[in-house]
């Protein structure tokens, strides 16, 4: 009957797997450091790129890790951030104020996130289906409003000084920072984050736990949601402008990041927060280092190809984690 | 246990061989200046990766360009939107690049204020920027200029193309839109409705037509009205349902068929079979060679490969301390139309003089203008193709 | 002495430091059906599975008919001659049951252009259903439309029209009802009947007794003791199980049924579908209630009704001060606690830790403010839960799924009495635990009824229900239709009269 053998085994290699992601992370910006210096190019700079690269990623991820924490997926993020910029472009431009830009980006996103779940919860479908029709929909939209008021420069634009005082890296650390805190605290002291990691590990189970599934959904959703607003404000103040294709890829960079975190696809009680900010930048990390290592001339997507067995790669070793190890009885 | 170590260890490889493999000398970030022993290193930016007229460009650039000048060409990967061609930038910046051109149009504006906040050299390649943007920055130094179809050229090329079809007394026309609200297509389609001698909501000038294509996003029949020549037909976009539309035109047996791009890869087959002259803004290639030939390709305008030649020039000059400028000290501006080929011996002409080896602007033309020359000499090389 | 289908000798399974099997000799013969008792961690299913091809010995030797004996997997093993039905295994759910009993094997069934002739599929699955005894179940059914019992029946069938020479039934009896298990009963007396073998794993020591001709010990890995038939011995069998004399009363030891004034909980009228009609019942503080019945009598979801997760069609259920329980919200408010029979999908979450599982439901009880979630805290009302109910773990964190049936349970348990319970609804409770487990079990169940509060016990097992409530309500197609009090003159045949 004496297990301890292999528990302390398992529980060495989980502590490892838990840890793994931010060595990597550390591992990636190591290796970006050095061949960087290598290469003879500017260090600072490119730091500076790589965090403008993540931040938008990485805030947009954490607040996603909610949603995918409850076992649900949302395809929609990235034609949310696009929506909520794009009206945001639109307010600033016909009031010039941008208390009310701001205030029409946060009302926006989490005004589509809170649709959708509702949505799903009112029509008792998986929320995911709701989200794939509001992606639709919102880019269809937005890439109206935006070839109607574009014209010949095929995209919308505030005028480039008015957020210019906010693009360096001491604001976005702290946008970052601010937010990415209060999603700690939410998702790991207090018990709303505790209840959705138990509902996401078993929803039957939950409910009979007393869980209200779609109040905790909504939550989700709503964190979801700023986290959509601040990234569509972030894309702003480093492009001023919005076209139809931007955050196209944030939608798919999400998921990858949050695999690359560590964190389970399925969501559950071993989701964590920090996954979205840790493989966040571990990805943009990566597809720089590769960017760099990779000469262009060879071809169009190897470096996309790479990356996807690095990802497959992940998702094996991450997946020894989750799928359970049953002790002899 | 073993895996997860595996792969640490891997990453610590990979660290080793980047930190020791490569022994490429630490490029210093110094002005090139006219130093002609230094290779001048010019990021592109690029937002189309496979399209015909942009492979043709890169072969030029890597292939001709490249091995006559001591340059280096860096193409980016695909880039998707402004935040995307802003890095870009930026990470050619911190490898110490010398300039950029730029084929992607997601947002000048910012592509230009990251250029100018990090010293690099900027031309556009292909489109130019719209009134209000070249107003803006035709006086920054860092801005080489654009040497390309305007709207205006978009315009007008729709408009020859249509013209050419009401005066070859064409009574019935399919028209294809390509991929309107795409602004290049919306301006080529109002061209073509002015120069068939249709009016669109009334308007039969290029802003008013143009306008509302944007708003309708695409064509709306029935706020068509022609006069000699009539409309049976249009559509644009590329899904499930466009070769039901073709064919609805076709089954109509129009005496043309217009299009505003793509048509020659889409529907060459179908409009050959189906024996119906049709036109196009593409590319001089051997596929449209044939269409043409022995299809029923009537009407082709289109770039050639080394049309983008100028503009290197120009952007060398830059690099070299001999930037170009009008008398104003603004950024050049230069439209180039498009050339049209309406038979088979023109087409031929212009396809067989513009091969990989011996292209249009080729080395021994485009050195006239390199060095320190007048702003009225380039433009009179320019306008001369 | 006959000569045995299969001889197993000197068998040894380790895995990783725990020695599951050492050195184990065990002969089946022909026309028996052997019972395999142990605890949790005894080898009864190590070397039940060994046997069957689902796992390989270290070392020692298998002879099947004289022959070497090295099954390469469960389907090999199955076609040669053993086949298993497991405790926890898969059906697939989104096809037919006819396609569940002939997977991998519809090539059988020919139709024109390589397709799969179904009728023919279907009545041969109708067949092999018939055959065991089920016939209410059509081969066509989708497998998603049966209940749990049915889906079991259903591999049940799948192993036996593979005719194997030896049949190991593995805790299978705990998923099934009284008439599940008759089915299975008369299916292994006819196949002990054809000079077959039949090694049955159970906890139940009532069921083996009952079903079995000769019944084998094993703890820590080896072989105790074979029993006869004429030998069995309820108290000799449990000593030779845990290894020393058991201590007390298995149940509570009091006849005189007791509770308190106050109402608890009252349903009243209640009516769902088909499955229940008209019930009433009323649960005092410091009373046991026992429902029992055949297993769609409706005691399983007068279960969940009582706490509010399921909506009955009319009727109420209330509490004691008044409030209606309308949704589990509520009920956990009314500090109501529900134990499922589904423990693993509707109790716990497997991939959680102990820890989650037991913080969940008591996080008002820590919470700072009933808002701020610290770890200290939580680890202090963990750890109490932990050693109350000496759940055997490694630590707090540890993912329950790697628990045994037992301390599964426990858990739960923890998950509910941590949060001060006053009215808990069990709904079989000590499904798949062992007697070790069983018997904490019901110490726990008589000090939470002395403390005052109430226990709902529904249950398909006569003894415990007999064994531990203070009122017994037999249920029978959604109707109440007797009650009895604690009494010392109850007796099964009168109880299962009621129920049948």
């Amino acid at each position: 009957m004496d297990n301890e053998a292999i528990l302390r085994k398992y529980k060495r290699r989980q502590r490892l797997i838990d840890i793994l992601p931010v060595v990597a992370l550390a591992a990636l910006f190591a290796i970006l450091v050095a061949t960087v210096q290598s290469k003879g190019y500017r260090l600072d700079m490119y730091l500076k790129i790589v965090f403008n690269e993540g931040v938008v990623l990485a805030v947009v991820a954490t607040g996603a890790v909610f949603i995918y924490t409850l076992g649900s997926f949302d395809i929609s993020l990235g034609a949310s951030t696009l929506f909520s910029a794009t009206l945001g472009v639109m307010t600033y431009n016909a009031t010039q104020s941008l208390p009310l830009m701001i205030l029409v980006i946060f009302g926006v996103a989490v005004g589509c996130s809170l649709l959708s779940s509702v949505l799903a919860s009112v029509f008792h479908i998986p929320v995911f289906v709701t989200t794939v029709a509001m992606m639709s929909v919102l880019s269809a939209i937005a890439a109206q409003i935006i070839t109607t008021n574009g014209g010949a420069v095929g995209g919308i634009s505030i005028p480039s000084a008015l957020v210019k005082p906010l693009d360096n890296m001491g604001f976005k650390i702290a946008v970052l920072a601010v937010f990415w805190l209060i999603c700690f605290f939410v998702f790991d002291f207090t018990k709303i984050g505790r209840k959705q990691k138990f509902l996401g590990g078993n929803p039957v189970c939950a409910q009979l736990t007393g869980i209200q599934v779609n109040k905790y959904a909504i939550i989700a959703f709503v964190m979801a949601g700023i986290g959509v607003g601040l990234g569509a404000f972030l894309t702003l103040v480093y492009t001023p402008s919005v076209t139809a294709t931007t955050a196209g890829s944030i939608g798919m960079n999400i998921v990858v990041a949050i695999v690359f975190g560590g964190m389970p696809i399925s969501g559950g009680p071993r989701s964590r927060i920090y996954s979205a900010l840790v493989g966040g930048f571990s990805y943009i990390l990566l597809n720089n280092i590769l960017k760099l290592l990779i000469d262009s001339n060879i071809g169009y997507g190897v470096s996309q190809i790479v990356s996807a067995v690095f990802f497959l790669a992940v998702v094996y070793v991450t997946g020894l984690n989750y799928r359970s190890q049953m002790l002899p009885r | 246990m073993k895996k997860a170590l595996a792969l640490i260890l891997a990453l610590v490889m990979v660290l080793a061989l980047a930190a020791c493999g490569s022994s490429a000398p630490a490029a210093n970030n110094d002005a090139p200046a006219a130093d002609s022993g230094k290779t001048v290193k010019i990021g592109v930016l690029v937002s189309d990766v496979s399209g015909e007229e942009a492979l043709g460009f890169r072969a030029y650039y890597e292939n001709y360009i490249a091995k006559n000048y001591n340059v280096e060409f860096t193409y980016t990967e695909q880039l998707e939107d402004a935040a995307a061609e802003k890095a870009a930038i930026e990470k050619f910046a911190a490898q110490g690049y010398d300039a950029i051109l730029s084929l992607a149009a997601s947002d000048r504006t910012t592509q230009i204020e990251t250029c100018e906040a990090n010293g690099l050299y900027y031309a556009v390649v292909s489109g130019m920027l719209d009134d209000a943007q070249f107003e803006q920055f035709k006086s920054n130094e860092h801005f080489v200029g654009q040497i390309g179809p305007s709207m205006d050229t978009e315009f007008e090329a729709g408009y020859a193309m249509g013209k050419y079809f009401a005066d070859q007394g064409a009574k019935t026309v399919g028209i294809y839109g390509a991929f309107i609200p795409n602004p290049m297509h919306v301006y080529r389609t109002a061209g073509v409705l002015a120069g068939l001698g249709c009016t669109y909501g009334g308007a039969s000038d290029k802003d008013g037509i143009a306008g509302q294509l944007f708003g309708d996003q695409g064509v709306d029949m029935s706020k068509v009205q022609c006069g000699d020549t009539q409309i049976i037909g249009y559509f644009q976009g590329f899904g499930d349902t466009t070769f039901d539309e073709l064919f609805a035109i076709i089954g109509q047996q129009p005496d043309a068929f217009l299009s505003v791009g793509m048509a020659t890869t889409f529907f060459a087959d179908s409009l050959n079979g189906a024996n119906i002259p049709y036109s196009d803004i593409d590319s001089f290639t051997s596929g449209n060679a044939a269409n043409m030939a022995d299809g029923t390709l009537v009407y082709l305008a289109g770039k050639y490969s080394s049309s983008i030649g100028p503009i290197f020039a120009a952007t060398l000059n830059a690099v070299n301390g001999n930037p170009i400028r009008d008398a104003q000290g603004n950024a050049l501006s230069i439209s180039q139309g498009y050339l049209v080929a309406t038979d088979s011996e023109t087409f031929d002409n212009i396809f067989n003089g513009d091969k990989g080896d011996s292209p249009i602007f080729s080395k021994d033309l485009l050195d006239t203008v390199i060095g320190a020359v007048s702003y009225d000499d380039f433009v009179s090389l320019v306008e001369s193709k | 002495m006959k000569t045995p289908i299969l001889e197993m000798k000197h068998i040894r399974k380790t895995f990783a430091s725990t020695v599951a099997l050492g050195d184990v000799d065990l002969n089946v013969y022909p026309g028996e059906i052997r019972g395999l008792i142990g605890e949790n961690g005894s080898g009864k299913s190590t070397i039940s599975s060994i046997a069957a091809g689902m796992q390989k010995a270290d070392s020692g030797e298998m002879r099947y008919h004289g022959d070497s004996w090295n099954p390469v997997s469960m389907i090999d093993a199955l076609s040669k001659g053993i086949g298993m039905i497991v405790q926890e295994s898969g059906t697939i759910q989104g096809v037919s049951v006819a396609e569940n009993l002939f997977l991998g094997e519809t090539k059988q069934f020919p139709g024109p252009f390589g397709t799969i002739d179904r009728k023919a599929m279907n009545a041969k699955a109708d067949e092999a259903l018939q055959a065991i005894g089920v016939k209410n179940v059509s081969g066509a059914t989708p497998m998603g439309a049966l209940d749990f019992q049915t889906r079991k029946l259903v591999e049940i069938a799948k192993v036996v029209m593979k005719d194997p020479e030896i049949l190991v039934v593995d805790e299978t009896t705990t998923a099934l009802s009284q008439e599940g298990r008759s089915i299975l009963y008369t299916l292994m007396k006819k196949l002990r009947d054809e000079g077959k073998a039949v090694l049955f794993i159970s906890h139940d020591l009532d069921e083996i007794m009952e079903v079995c001709d000769t019944l084998t010990v094993l703890r820590d890995g080896a072989i105790i003791r074979h029993f006869t038939k004429d030998e069995f011995d309820a108290d000799a069998i449990r000593t030779s199980m845990i290894g020393r004399e058991l201590q007390g009363d298995y149940y509570r030891s009091d006849y005189t049924p007791s509770h308190l004034e106050e109402v608890a909980v009252k349903a009243e009228h209640i009516s769902l579908g088909e499955a229940l009609q008209d019930v009433s019942i009323t649960v005092y503080k410091g009373e046991i209630v026992g429902i029992g019945g055949l297993s769609h009598c409706g005691m399983h979801p007068l279960g969940k009704i009582l706490f509010g997760a399921v909506k009955p069609d009319s009727g109420e259920v209330v509490t004691g001060d008044g409030v209606k329980v309308t949704s589990e919200t509520v009920a956990m408010k009314q500090a109501f606690g529900y134990v499922s029979k589904d423990r693993d999908v509707e109790s716990l979450s497997l991939t959680a830790s102990i820890r989650d599982n037991i913080a969940i439901a008591g996080m008002e009880k820590y919470a700072v403010n009933n808002f701020l979630m610290l770890n200290s805290r939580e680890k202090v009302y963990v750890d109490k839960q932990i050693s109350d109910l000496s759940i055997k773990c490694a630590d707090r964190d540890q993912a329950v799924s790697q628990l045994s049936g037992g301390n599964k349970q426990k858990v739960v348990f923890g998950k509910w009495i941590g949060r001060g319970s006053e009215v808990l609804i069990l709904d079989c409770p000590t499904r798949g635990v062992d007697i070790g487990v069983k018997r904490a079990m019901y110490q726990l169940m008589t000090e939470l009824k002395n403390e005052g509060k109430s226990i709902v016990m529904i249950s398909e097992e006569m003894p415990e229900l007999m064994g531990m409530s203070d009122r017994l309500i037999i249920m029978k197609d959604g109707r109440i239709t007797h009650e009895f009090a604690r009494s010392t003159s109850l007796s099964d045949a009168e109880i299962i009269q009621y129920m049948i």
